[in-house]
């Protein structure tokens, strides 16, 4: 049980907390009646027990708030790629047996198939861990449940805002809790909690109650493909990614190596009816190295392309996928997902802790959190966006990221941001010349664009 | 647990338009006459050959399912480079054909058949990837690891670039440049009474000659107004929606 923090000046007048109004269903939580004025104690929701879900409920619970986290199926797997960057691995202290592979050579290839060593800047001990998404999201659920966060399984139905934001009435929040073993449906239940954290990924129920907008949204279509020993050797520490128009018109193809067997899949934002015809075209390409495989599970989900309008409304958070915290170009969101749960979490935390009287408010929120998430990482977001609209736009330009990326500098520039996060601060020469190489390549490229689509044209008079 | 499909049926839902090309070295084929592609030079276009191979092309999507390490095989010793009877036989058990080009070996250009007069001709290197690359857009192929491509574009010199699309390209836009600047240094002075000289001293006209020079490099088409508005709206549009959830606070409205 998290121990109560701050036994500061009892309550005064103002934002008082009044006594929460009687529910209406059956409550199945004894938060109702616990007594909130002594201690002030702050009660959360978090919705979703993902990596955001999880790292919001941990920040929340050492911060010393009573977390609740609901979430729907503690044992399910995600469709995912299942790559984290390595800083993942020291900030959120997760051990090595967690990781499946440490994938330590990429390779890229162009329309064409030129193919392109990406792993050849990796400094010693560098990689990109793959694991496997049911494994990370255990592992976080449980720590955060044994900093005293309450896992409570079930489905998250709606959310009841307050008749007003200064009544010091909570939010109520209607959940289907699942159901005992032997039973058939499970229980109705109603949590009444001061703030709400929603983290229930890309179709987020939270966000539609508090009408947080929608996004436009990428599908990822994947297939677990089990190959025979010796091709799977071939895989042993290798990822692929594939681009072109036959793969994906906006996106790349990917072939990723998880425990036993590898995820062949794409996606696409601008033709999603036409995702399985991308399949069989990155099926195609990758052939030689995955026929006589086995396909062993077919899976498919959304992937939010741009922020939610609204990411907290009243004293709801959004936060990882329900916010729409996933890069352009690579499609990255764990990461994201993690670390926008745990900015949340500890925002939420600080504000109540320095706060001697008063509740947290939308301001509040979207100062400590919003701001700060911003703050720290939309450059980020805007330059894969920037590389997204320059590089996927056509097959030209996708040949140009191909050529582009067999330069040692961008190799090294590419790993320093994504594998720590940051911006490395290089040689200004040596960026001088990636840059005038980079207006150099498209030029070309688009040279070649022009003279491919003459030949096109010429060919059909 | 499905078994892999092997991919030409997967593939045979791509859509592909007949593709004719009267240029030398080689045919490239419809979809009806695969069985009768060959790689020495032919005039004729592949029409005269579509009935045929109608028919052949129903026989081979029969049995276009060998086992698949049969096929990998095929592929395989279809790539090498061989007498056009081999690539017959390797192209009949094969439904998407590979490119094929005797200048390109090994995975690149051998850049000693592009020789002129000693010197290579860049131009016809430059021309020679383009269609191979359309090739590759109507027919796409597997990556392998025993036959990688490595041709890559920087080898060809910076200045070929400019001497095969710069410069006709130049050319024009100068051409234009002048024409407008000829009539508008006529209609300027006929309505100021300044003469050229003058003219240039003047800001005003200094401005509009930078507007103009400004505007025949970025615009040559009318589409192209159009793809400058799209694009400034792109740019922008990733950031605008970054930036939405702070529209309440600007427009006033925060409840506490």
């Amino acid at each position: 049980m998290a121990a109560p923090v701050h036994l500061s000046a009892p309550f005064s007048t103002g934002l008082s907390l009044k006594s929460p109004r009687p529910p209406r269903r059956i409550p199945s939580v004894s938060s109702l009646s616990a007594p909130v004025s002594a201690g002030r104690l702050l009660r959360a929701a978090v919705i979703g027990g993902g990596p955001a879900g999880a790292s919001a409920a941990e920040a929340l619970a050492v911060g010393g708030v009573e977390t609740y986290l609901i979430e729907r199926s503690p044992a399910g797997s995600k469709p995912c790629g299942g790559a984290i960057p390595l800083c993942m691995l020291d900030e959120f202290s997760l051990p090595a047996h967690l990781v499946d592979r440490r994938v330590t050579r990429m390779r890229i290839f162009s329309p064409s198939n030129l193919a392109v060593d990406f792993g050849r800047s990796l400094r010693h001990g560098e990689h990109i861990p793959m694991l496997r998404r049911e494994v990370l999201d255990a592992f976080l659920r449980s720590r955060a449940q044994s900093r005293g966060a309450h896992l409570l399984p079930g489905l998250f139905i709606s959310l009841e805002p307050p008749s007003s934001l200064s009544s010091g009435e909570p939010y109520l929040i209607h959940y289907t809790s699942s159901p005992a073993p032997g039973a058939l449906a499970g229980t109705p239940s109603t949590l009444a909690v001061d703030i709400v954290v929603g983290a229930d990924g890309a179709n987020s129920r939270v966000a539609r109650s508090i009408s947080a907008g929608t996004y436009s949204s990428a599908i990822a279509f994947q297939e677990r493909i089990r190959l025979p020993p010796e091709k799977m050797a071939h895989y042993e520490d290798l990822a692929e990614m594939y681009v072109g128009g036959d793969v994906s018109p906006d996106f790349y193809g990917w072939v990723f190596p998880k425990c036993d067997h590898v995820a062949v899949g794409t996606g696409t934002v601008s033709s999603k009816p036409e995702i399985k015809k991308y399949q069989a075209g990155i099926r195609a390409r990758a052939w030689p190295k995955i026929a006589g495989g086995e396909v062993i599970k077919v899976e498919a989900h959304p992937i939010p392309e741009h922020p939610r309008p609204r990411r907290v409304v009243g004293r709801v958070a959004l936060v990882g996928d329900a916010a729409g915290y996933v890069t352009k170009c690579s499609g990255e969101g764990i990461y994201f997902a993690a670390k926008s749960g745990r900015i949340c979490g500890e925002a939420i935390a600080r504000i109540w802790n320095d706060k001697s009287e008063g509740m947290v408010t939308e301001e509040d929120l979207k100062r400590e959190y919003l701001r700060k998430w911003d703050r720290e990482y939309l450059w980020m977001f805007r330059f894969l966006d920037l590389l997204e609209s320059v590089f996927y736009g056509s097959n030209a330009t996708k040949e140009a990221l191909v050529e582009l990326c067999g330069d040692d500098h961008v190799q090294r520039m590419t790993f320093e941001s994504y594998l720590y996060k940051r911006m490395a601060v290089g040689d200004w020469r040596k960026d001088l010349g990636l840059a005038w190489r980079t207006v150099g390549t498209l030029v070309k490229a688009g040279i070649m664009g022009k003279a491919v689509e003459r030949l096109g044209t010429s060919a059909e008079r | 647990m499905a078994l892999f499909s092997p991919f030409p049926t997967a593939l045979s839902t791509l859509s592909s338009k007949p593709y004719l090309s009267a240029k030398p070295h080689f045919t490239l084929p419809t979809r009806r006459n695969l069985s009768l592609f060959v790689t020495r030079s032919s005039p004729d276009k592949g029409e005269g050959m579509v009935g045929p191979a109608a028919v052949e092309e129903q026989v081979e999507e029969k049995k276009d399912s060998p086992p698949p390490d049969l096929e990998e095989k095929k592929l395989e010793e279809g790539r090498k480079e061989k007498s056009p009877r081999d690539s017959i036989v390797a192209a009949m058990k094969v439904e998407i054909p590979k490119f094929k080009d005797p200048r390109w070996v090994g995975g690149t250009w051998d850049l000693k058949q592009f020789e002129k007069v000693g010197k290579i001709d860049w131009a016809a290197v430059i021309d020679a990837e383009a269609r191979r690359r359309k090739w590759l857009e109507d027919y796409p192929e597997a990556s392998s690891n025993e036959e990688s491509i490595i041709f890559d574009t920087s080898i060809i010199p910076w200045w070929a670039w400019i001497q095969r699309f710069h410069l006709p390209e130049a050319e024009r836009l100068n051409g234009r440049a002048a024409m407008i600047g000829f009539f508008m240094a006529y209609l300027v002075d006929s309505l100021t009474g300044l003469g050229l000289v003058d003219q240039m001293g003047n800001f005003f006209c200094k401005t509009l000659l930078f507007i103009a020079v400004v505007w025949v490099l970025l615009i040559r088409e009318n589409e192209d107004i159009e793809k400058l508005k799209k694009i400034l709206d792109e740019t922008t549009l990733y950031d605008k929606q970054w930036q939405a959830t702070w529209q309440d606070d600007l427009s006033g409205d925060s409840k506490k």
